[in-house]
């Protein structure tokens, strides 16, 4: 895991792209905030 | 959604700021972001993926959610000096303390969860267990150590009638979200200079 996301930031700086960083950047972030957030939202009740 | 909705917001805020000033949109330096993806994994197959929800044990929810927010912590830790971390962690240890101190999982009232699922009937969910294959769990405020910190805001009933759904969510919750659109939109006004001070 560590590799690959280690490989994916490299390969995002080898193009030299702002914008592959600037949606990596976002995607950490969103991902961190599902994950330390708990809302609990309708519709989704499963069970 | 609604943390996810706070990155778009933010972004787009941003970007915006970004390109009325006529500057780069410069995303910090982040050490071992690989830990956020390692901490959502077992969340997204616990919480998020109904199919492979369905199997994991209650009584495995608490280890999952609690283990996942501690690499959080820690990678807020080791972020710390990026600015607007601070409430992104802030957010994060609210969350994470009510969840300790309520077995494992976010505590949510009974009135909340009607006011939530109105359409759910009541047999489908019960006090003191796990609110479908949520992070939640049900127990009435009189139960609940800290409710002030639990799932007990609703979104306004305006809104709620317009995205024809309602979400319970917390102070933590409020926090993360506000560091996170905080943090998007602050870093569209940085002066381009070197990186350095950003790592």
């Amino acid at each position: 895991m560590k590799t690959i996301t280690r490989d994916l930031y490299l390969s995002a700086a080898k193009l030299h792209s702002s914008k592959v960083r600037v949606v990596l950047f976002a995607l950490t972030l969103a991902l961190f905030a599902i994950a330390a957030g708990a809302p609990e939202a309708g519709p989704g009740f499963i069970r | 959604m609604v943390l996810a909705a706070a990155v778009v917001i933010g972004l787009a805020a941003g970007l915006t700021r970004a390109w009325i000033h006529k500057r780069p949109y410069q995303t910090p330096s982040l050490r071992s972001p690989w830990l956020v993806f390692f901490a959502f994994i077992p969340q997204l197959a616990a919480f998020y993926l109904p199919r492979l929800g369905i199997r994991v044990p209650d009584q495995w929810v608490p280890f999952i959610l609690v283990g996942s927010q501690i690499v959080l912590l820690y990678f807020i830790w080791i972020n710390r000096k990026v600015a607007g971390f601070w409430l992104l962690g802030a957010g994060l240890a609210l969350n994470f303390l009510v969840i300790v101190l309520n077995g494992g999982m976010m505590p949510i009232s009974p009135e909340t969860v009607r006011a939530v699922y109105p359409d759910v009937p009541e047999t489908l969910w019960q006090v003191g267990e796990r609110l479908g294959n949520g992070k939640d769990i049900v127990l009435p405020e009189s139960e609940t150590r800290l409710p002030f910190l639990s799932d007990r805001f609703l979104l306004p009933e305006w809104l709620s009638d317009r995205l024809n759904f309602t979400v319970a969510f917390s102070l933590g919750d409020v926090l993360i979200a506000l560091g996170v659109i905080w943090l998007l939109w602050q870093l569209g006004g940085l002066e381009v200079r070197s990186t350095a001070h950003l790592k």
